[in-house]
């Protein structure tokens, strides 16, 4: 067991007056798992294994018991990403208008493959399943933005005006 | 109480327990894998569907717990509820399980630890089919260590998840998790924390399948070439009770064997893996006298007189020296022949560990320091100024084979002691300062009984035969006192012993080893 | 009849309609203000007899659902506002939180004071990112002006809501995966029984209720049961959101009354199909429905009782259009990777079946078809998740529907265009 007074890992909370807002608010610690680790995200880039022990101390519970809700869910990255995730949805509504081809340019303009990260870690591409947006599809989600009924031409500028 | 029906069987069940625990009470066998008494129903397995009248799905036996009903719902005016385990829609269900646990199965019963027993064969065998009817390609994943004792085989892995819950539910150290998600699930562990815990081992007990394996038994043997005997383990006074699995007179595995009042269904890795500290000593295979520095071998019947003589020419002034480590009828020989001052070797302390689940490694190390106890009334607490007091000139030592650090009190005594007879299995410090060393035997060539700290009385019995000219130490205890007086009693067997034991302690008496059997016995409630 | 007037939507093209104040300009919160006032017993009673039925895909009766909870209520009872809006197809529920977050944060006090609750979740996808920040404004509006909080509007009733955002797993949408993720865990459904209502989120009682079902909550309120009753069929009644999208001209979001027909949101709401093209298939009830041909499709009523006699199922109201440019077998694979990336994966049909079949599927559309693969596609759907027909219930194959609702679609792509998938299958192997 880990003693709290010690925390060994190297990740801390910017914001810890919002740690504590969301610690407070739920009537267990370890509901605030999933927020403190979308938090962790937002900070971080994606959940490092110290990240992972910070918010096991905080939750109070093992760190292999966040690991195993990290792992569950694919908005959790547990490795570094570009700058920029590129996620593509690919469900049927969206398939049906183009998003297979929006992905196919990609991999031709940017020689990466779905899941893969640009050299210049500019952006990393994600074929995604329905992102509940089928009515304006294809749908593309740029990082927390989604991009509704883009044509191939639009889609290419949102990528190039990625910095 | 409820009274049902499964297949053809009737039978009432205790309110509030599931068709499966009624099932398997009464010798009817549902195929299950996630399902384990001890740990928290997932129901996700789905081998152990069944056919409830009344229910149009398949329930889950698991997850469907038998209540009563209403007299005017009674099914055929009597059953509260009527279960088929044996419908075609059931035996299909069992094909399609396992079926789908089968796709990404290599299929390697060949060369897998389980093979024989292994449910994923023997279900196959059962209620599987012959053939496979998958024609894509098998997911192939490469086996990972989650700890220095296990190893996990993702591909046989079948995610029942009792591994997890096990070390969630049961020693509460949660190094276990299933990773990613669906088809990618894996169990895991997070690289700086693996399977470290005093209670690892279970994982691979616990596995149905050939995922989980213990390091220490990989590639060593098959199932059905081992003999199995049922025994207890002697690393602590909690007295767990152990199939030790052995073929050829070597140990290649010890298991946990389910008994609810001891030990439920584990075992620690200390018990586990303790049989191997026995494979390397240095035995003492025949009687030794001392000849200066160095020992002569002589025969039993020269050795058991010359022990005989020492004794006698003492004067009543030698002391017993019982040990925690020796079955209660070698411990009573002993008190029963010296008739006079009775110490003890120190038993083995360390430290107490107890599980969320209520499993117990005790402090007391040694695993029959109560029966001891019980046994030998009166022992020395202090025995050097008792030895003093008593003027007491030799001992008679009854060595566990322990190598223990002798504090400078023993010291002293031994040295001013006329003689020493050691009767022990191994060449150990006290061994190497006796006159006489009568060789007995090592743990799993023992047989007796030994009492665990709850007073619970269990049978203790070899796996590994008798070597060279070591002779059961019960049985030399008796030669050695026959010699002493001939008019004493010639035991024929442990019962002998036992019977002897109980006419003069009650608690002991009408106890035979065929009566304690696998499950032991409890003393207490009795008066010592 | 007179012509169908919106109800949930009726606001959604004005500006500022996600604001407290437009709501209120509206007459938002009246029925939360007579609801105040009301026995909570009797607020559940105007419920159940308006027969609203969940909007979320199962189409269980919410009234009745309420009235699961344990009478003596020792431990808190807690309400989940499901918004996680994830069945694909779907996309109704977004709209209502970006253009009438008020009117369901009504639904939600009122379902709350129902149900003895002072504490409610509104689980938000994760993806919804843009959507959880409305909601975090309007519940700061809602605690401002005393809708929310401590004594609210006097009544010494307290409510507190809190959103919380999923983080990507479509079967989170499943009550009881919802708690688990809620409880900070990996979303995987429970076994039931218990049920919700008696162990749900910490073990308390709890509500798990959907979107748009708390949103038709304040209309019920002011209009009373009579009036919603009145709106479509009568086993289940009211005003509804069609989603339509696909191959047609115009998809979006559609209000019409309960039971209207699927021709006219086809052709009509959403202006028919795309290019000129002929209509082909429909899923009509998000990808978890079975599939329906043209001919089925266009003479049948959008509602629960006319959709489960045609073997398929309202669910979310998530239309998907196919026009006859579609090939069957490849939709077919893209609707099978979908429940395989999804699958928690705990039980063992769902797991290895989801994935059997996306492997299947792809071979056969790489060329690689043989001769037994279609009587092979029914077996294994049929294994993952019994057969498709409503009446006979599940085979309960699985803890959770979703072994049935990738079993079904598939299967039905499988049986109704069968020619399709054996053009795949090259010629040698059929004559094999």
């Amino acid at each position: 067991m880990k003693s709290k007074a010690q925390p060994k890992s190297g990740f801390s909370f910017a914001d810890s007056e919002r740690v504590e807002r969301i610690l407070s608010q739920y009537p267990d610690k370890k509901s605030a798992t999933l927020p403190l680790l979308h938090l962790a995200q937002s900070q971080e880039g994606y959940i490092s294994s110290s990240v992972i022990d910070t918010i096991a101390d905080l939750a109070d519970c093992h760190p292999s018991v966040v690991m195993d809700c990290v792992s569950f869910y694919t908005m959790l990255y547990t490795k570094p990403q570009g700058r920029h995730t590129i996620q593509v949805c690919q469900t049927l509504s969206c398939s049906l208008n183009g998003a297979d081809s929006m992905v196919d340019h990609v991999r031709d303009k940017y020689e990466i493959e779905p899941g893969g990260t640009t050299a210049d870690d500019r952006f990393t591409l994600m074929k995604v399943e329905c992102l509940g947006s089928c009515g304006t599809a294809p749908v593309v989600q740029v990082n927390n933005d989604y991009h509704e009924g883009l044509s191939l031409e639009e889609f290419d500028q949102l990528l190039e005006s990625l910095e | 109480m409820p009274f049902i029906k499964i297949d053809e069987k009737e039978f009432e069940v205790a309110k509030g327990i599931t068709v499966l625990q009624a099932a398997l009470a009464n010798g009817i066998e549902i195929p299950h894998y996630c399902f384990h008494p001890v740990l928290e129903v997932v129901g996700s397995c789905r081998m152990c569907l069944v056919q409830v009248e009344g229910m149009p799905k398949l329930q889950a036996s698991c997850n469907t717990s038998i209540g009563e009903v209403a007299l005017d719902k009674k099914l055929d005016g009597k059953y509260d509820m009527v279960v088929n385990t044996q419908t075609d829609a059931v035996k299909q269900e069992r094909k399609n399980i396992l079926e789908f646990l089968l796709l990404n199965h290599p299929l390697d019963c060949p060369v897998c630890d389980q093979a024989g027993e292994c449910y994923l064969q023997d279900y196959t065998f059962k209620y599987g089919n012959a053939h496979s009817r998958f024609k894509e390609e098998k997911r192939v994943r490469p086996s990972e260590s989650l700890g220095s004792n296990i190893v996990i085989n993702q591909d046989r892995c079948i995610l029942c998840s009792r591994c997890v819950r096990f070390t969630r539910e049961i020693s509460g150290t949660n190094e276990l998790f299933v990773q990613n998600r669906g088809y990618h699930s894996k169990v895991s562990i997070l690289k700086d924390k693996p399977l470290e815990n005093l209670m690892a081992g279970n994982v691979a007990d616990i596995c149905p399948v050939g995922a989980l394996l213990n390091t220490d038994y990989i590639h060593k043997n098959r199932f059905w070439n081992l003999d199995t005997i049922p025994s207890v383990c002697q690393d602590c006074s909690a007295g767990c009770n152990v199939d030790v699995f052995s073929q050829r007179d070597e140990i290649f595995r010890l298991t946990p064997r389910e008994n609810h009042d001891v030990n439920g269904y584990f075992m620690c890795d200390i018990g586990r893996y303790g049989f191997h500290r026995f494979e390397e000593i240095e035995r003492v295979n025949q009687p030794l006298v001392r000849n200066g520095k160095s020992f002569d071998v002589i025969d039993w019947a020269e050795a058991i007189q010359k022990t005989a003589d020492l004794i006698e020419q003492s004067n009543g002034k030698t002391a017993g020296i019982v040990s925690p480590f020796h079955t209660n009828e070698s411990n009573f020989l002993l008190g029963l022949m010296i008739n006079g001052m009775l110490g003890m070797l120190p038993a083995i302390q360390a430290e107490e560990i107890t599980y969320p689940s209520g499993f117990r490694i005790s402090a007391d190390r040694s695993p029959n320091q109560r029966g001891m106890n019980n046994i030998c009334g009166g022992l020395a607490e202090d025995l050097s100024s008792e030895i003093k007091t008593q003027a007491i000139r030799g001992l008679y030592i009854l060595d566990d084979g322990v190598d223990r650090e002798l504090d400078d009190a023993w010291k002293e005594i031994l040295a001013k002691m006329d003689f020493l007879i050691v009767q022990s299995y191994a060449m150990t410090d006290l061994a190497k300062l006796a006159h006489i060393v009568l060789p007995g035997l090592a743990p799993y060539e023992r047989e007796g009984t030994i009492t665990n700290d709850q007073d619970r009385i269990q049978w203790l019995r070899p796996s590994l035969s008798i070597k060279a000219e070591s002779k059961p130490d019960w049985e030399i205890l008796m030669l050695v006192n026959n010699a002493l007086n001939k008019k004493a009693e010639n035991f024929t067997g442990l019962d002998d012993v036992i019977i002897k034991m109980g006419e003069q302690f009650p608690n002991y008496s009408g106890i035979t080893l065929f009566k304690i059997a696998t499950q032991g016995i409890a003393l207490n409630g009795k008066k010592m | 009849m007179s012509a169908f007037k919106p109800v949930l939507t009726q606001h959604i093209h004005q500006q500022d309609c996600h604001t407290l104040p437009f709501y209120q300009s509206e007459g938002g919160y009246s029925a939360l203000e007579k609801v105040l006032t009301m026995d909570p017993e009797d607020v559940i009673d105007v419920v159940k007899n308006s027969n609203l039925r969940g909007r979320g895909g199962a189409g269980f009766p919410a009234g009745i659902k309420w009235g699961f909870l344990p009478k003596d209520m020792v431990k808190p009872t807690y309400l989940i506002n499901n918004a996680d809006e994830s069945e694909p197809g779907t996309f109704k529920d977004r709209l209502l939180i970006n253009k009438a977050p008020h009117q369901m944060l009504e639904g939600m006090l009122i379902a709350a004071y129902a149900i003895r609750c002072n504490l409610a979740f509104i689980y938000i996808r994760g993806e919804f990112y843009k959507e959880a920040e409305v909601l975090e404004k309007v519940l700061s509006e809602a605690y401002a002006a005393n809708l929310l909080g401590k004594n609210i509007l006097g009544s010494k009733y307290d409510l507190d809501v809190i959103v919380h955002r999923g983080a990507g797993a479509y079967i989170c949408g499943e009550e009881t995966a919802l708690i688990e993720s809620l409880e900070g865990k990996r979303g995987c459904p429970r076994l039931k029984p218990p049920f919700p209502a008696l162990e749900g989120y910490l073990k308390c009682p709890t509500i798990v209720n959907n979107v748009e079902t708390l949103s038709n909550l304040p209309h019920i309120i002011n209009q009373g049961a009579e009036w919603f009753r009145s709106i479509g069929p009568e086993k289940g009644p009211g005003p509804k959101l069609y989603c339509v999208s696909g191959c047609v001209n115009s998809p979006g979001v559609f209000e019409e009354p309960m039971g209207t027909s699927l021709k006219k949101l086809i052709y009509e709401n959403a202006g028919g199909i795309k290019n000129g093209n002929q209509l082909k298939a429909v899923l009509p009830g998000g990808s978890s429905s079975a599939i329906l041909t043209a001919e089925e499709a266009v003479v049948l009523n959008m509602d629960f009782d006319s959709l489960m006699d045609a073997k398929t199922m309202l669910g979310s109201a998530g239309i998907i259009v196919m026009d006859d440019t579609v090939d069957m077998v490849q939709a077919c694979l893209n609707i099978a990777r979908f429940y395989a990336h999804e699958s928690c994966g705990q039980c063992t049909p769902c797991r290895e079946g989801t994935t059997w079949l996306v492997k299947m599927l792809t071979r056969m559309v790489q060329g690689g078809g043989t001769a037994g693969d279609i009587k092979m596609l029914y077996e294994i759907t049929d294994n993952i998740g019994g057969l498709i027909d409503f009446s006979k219930g599940s085979f309960g194959k699985t803890i959770c529907p979703f072994g049935e609702a990738v079993a079904w679609p598939v299967r039905s792509f499988v049986e109704k265009f069968e020619a399709e998938f054996i053009n795949y299958i090259p010629q040698q192997e059929t004559v094999a």
